[in-house]
């Protein structure tokens, strides 16, 4: 061997001891990060330990946004009021990494229950399967899981009825003929399909009201904005939104700002609206009266009737029924003020 | 010269130049064409606002792609940029000093993904992979993944206008000039180039190859957190899923654009051709007035295409390369029969 092939190996050894440096901070910075989060991310509702003492629920969501943070709370506080603790977990919309978290809650931490917002209604039946060989109640809310088999309890919203909530408050617009905008949110999404379907069924045939464009947005707020500037330029005429969800407003208001749209109910330029969910910029712009309404998930409903559920199960009773469709609160300005406070977005904001 | 041959001349020396050029022009011809009310200079104008921040990273994406690289965590460093500008610390500071401080940090956040790439020598793939997800959690985490306004002083950047022209064309006009002004007649832009085509080479001949790299993924974080100001600006509101997916996005306009994925081959010009053709497509799509499943039918094909195009460029290349390489080969070794 030469001496220049003698040099490299400790060449690369240094880089090599560099890089594990490297790495190891890393991992050090992470774990402390993780270790001061932790508190807010995977407290125990009720200050109990995570396992054995006190009766522990462990908590996957799919992803955490403005609604999973209300139907954080509204499990927390109910569960508090239950005297349960929570461990709570994200999956960051992957589906492989809630069946992991899944597993070590059941496994590893050895929680006494388990409720899941499904990242994917089909492969979470794997999840509930090794909840039920664990005899660990397994509950779904918000999301629906296809093989209700094992599944405890469910509680979902009914998108098609949000649809049809949707649809009626157009029916009802004073303003005629109405020509509308409706936005989709993701092909792949359930309450996404069902909204559309629920929306376009009940105004299938109606006179005076006409889908001129529907436009994807993939719950994406720059398609949002993007495609309802392109409608807003094909076809001026369009005096009606049909938002499939809050979180999509401002992207429309922002379009709706740029071409001058943007007015208040009673003024000329008014653009018909209504969204679906109830959180604060559905509120807001209620407030500012330039939505004209809005179908609000029942959010509280969904913690108090899952921590309920478990705490039948925990009795030895059956819980009935399994499966709960939740309908959404209609909020317009009509009863706003009386209605608002019911609205978890509104409470808020 | 007749001024229509000399019209004539420079089409076809631009034709050459960026073959995408015609396919923009047909595509543009035939929408029109075809939709009542796309050929209008409001319309042409939406189409180049909302092709703006596109523009603006692919720009970025080009330097990175040219050295052989990716850069998967574009879409991620839009979101923490924009999480960063919403936050109370940076928020409420003199809008000069708020969009320095989301330069910075998009340097910075390149500088994460260049000095990994090229010091560790780790996959681009892997690396950029890894700081997406970095990047993703550290902006949900600043912003509790709720939505924040912006306010009105951040927006101009996005909504505004200077003699006519709105700002968010305007900025990406400068970037795709300046970008390629650095591209084509710099020092960095050649080394960029001279990496890409091949890396042993370029240590071989002495090029600071690992500052190369460090510097392209670099200006790809600066060129995403402009692109971040500017998108953010035009939605009013910073949201968590702000930029999740837009990595493929930009990857499509660059490829399409004619940046080889090998490295070493590729062009500014093509780069913002292809966010152009991108932009106009999705415009074409909502006047169609299609189904909304054909949206993805149509951007996937065009994905598909882009990929296409470029590995068969790539095999012409290489086929052509072949052929060299038989000719000096028969040429040394003289006649064979």
């Amino acid at each position: 061997m030469t001496e220049h092939h003698r040099k490299k190996p400790k060449g690369v050894i240094v880089r090599t001891s560099g890089v594990a440096w490297c790495v190891t901070m890393v991992a050090a910075a992470s774990l402390g990060l993780v270790a001061c989060s932790s508190s807010a991310n995977s407290g125990s509702a009720g200050g109990g330990s995570t396992a054995g003492k006190k009766y522990t629920i462990g908590v996957s969501f799919d992803l955490l946004n403005a609604i999973r943070q209300a139907e954080k709370s509204s499990i927390q506080s109910a569960a508090q009021a239950a005297g349960y603790s929570v461990v709570f977990d994200v999956a960051d919309q992957d589906a492989q990494k809630q069946a992991s978290q899944i597993q070590d809650l059941i496994q590893t931490q050895k929680v006494n229950a388990v409720i899941v917002i499904a990242q994917d209604g089909q492969q979470i039946a794997a999840s509930a399967s090794l909840a039920k060989a664990h005899k660990v109640p397994f509950l779904a809310i918000d999301r629906s899981i296809a093989d209700q088999q094992d599944v405890t309890f469910q509680i979902t919203g009914d998108p098609v009825a949000d649809g049809k909530a949707v649809a009626s408050q157009f029916l009802a617009a004073k303003t005629r003929p109405l020509k509308v905008l409706e936005l989709v949110g993701g092909l792949t999404d359930q309450n996404a399909i069902g909204r559309r379907d629920g929306f376009n069924a009940a105004l299938a045939g109606q006179p005076g009201v006409t889908i001129v464009s529907q436009v994807p947005t993939d719950w994406n707020p720059t398609e949002a904005l993007n495609g309802t500037s392109n409608a807003l330029q094909k076809d001026p005429a369009i005096n009606a939104i049909y938002i499939p969800s809050d979180f999509l407003l401002p992207s429309v208001q922002s379009a709706l700002t740029a071409a001058g749209r943007l007015a208040p109910i009673g003024n000329p330029k008014h653009v018909f609206m209504v969204t679906i969910d109830g959180d604060q910029n559905g509120c807001k712009a209620m407030q500012a009266k330039t939505l004209d309404a809005d179908i609000a998930t029942p959010v509280a409903d969904f913690g108090k009737q899952a921590i309920a559920a478990i705490t039948s199960a925990r009795g030895g009773k059956a819980v009935t029924p399994k499966a709960v469709e939740a309908k959404g609160l209609i909020l317009d300005q009509a009863n706003y003020a009386a209605t608002s406070g019911q609205v978890w977005g509104c409470a808020s904001s | 010269m007749n001024p229509v041959t000399d019209i004539y001349r420079r089409l076809h020396a631009a034709t050459r130049r960026e073959p995408l050029l015609p396919v923009l022009l047909v595509l543009l011809l035939a929408l029109s064409v075809t939709y009542h009310g796309f050929a209008s200079v409001t319309n042409f104008r939406n189409i180049a606002v909302q092709a703006s921040p596109l523009i603006i990273a692919a720009v970025g994406m080009t330097y990175v792609i040219m050295t052989a690289g990716i850069d998967l965590s574009v879409g991620s460093m839009l979101f923490l940029a924009a999480a960063i500008e919403s936050s109370h610390p940076v928020v409420g500071l003199p809008t000069a000093a708020v969009f320095a401080v989301i330069c910075a940090t998009g340097v910075g956040m390149g500088l994460v993904n260049g000095l990994a790439v090229a010091l560790t020598r780790v996959p681009a793939l892997i690396v950029t992979l890894a700081t997406m997800q970095v990047f993703r959690g550290a902006g949900g985490h600043i912003t509790g993944q709720q939505n924040i306004n912006l306010p009105a002083n951040l927006r101009g950047i996005g909504t505004g206008s200077l003699l006519g022209a709105p700002t968010p064309i305007l900025l990406a006009a400068a970037v795709a000039l300046s970008g390629g002004f650095v591209f084509s007649r710099s020092t960095f832009g050649r080394y960029i180039q001279a990496v890409g085509s091949s890396a042993d080479a370029a240590v071989n001949a002495g090029l600071p190859t690992r500052r190369v790299i460090a510097g392209a993924y670099a200006l790809a974080g600066l060129l995403a957190a402009v692109a971040s100001l500017t998108e953010t600006a035009r939605l009013g509101t910073v949201q968590p899923s702000i930029g999740q997916g837009y990595e493929l996005t930009v990857i499509t306009a660059v490829v399409l654009g004619g940046t080889s994925l090998f490295g070493g081959r590729g062009s500014i010009g093509g780069a913002v051709l292809g966010a152009l053709i991108l932009t106009t497509v999705q415009t074409g799509l909502v006047f169609s007035g299609t189904s909304p499943y054909v949206f993805d039918i149509v951007r996937g094909g065009v994905l598909l295409a882009a990929v296409l195009a470029a590995g068969a460029r790539w095999r012409n290349l290489a086929q052509a390369a072949g052929l060299v390489s038989r000719l000096v080969t028969r040429g040394t070794d003289g006649p064979t029969a």
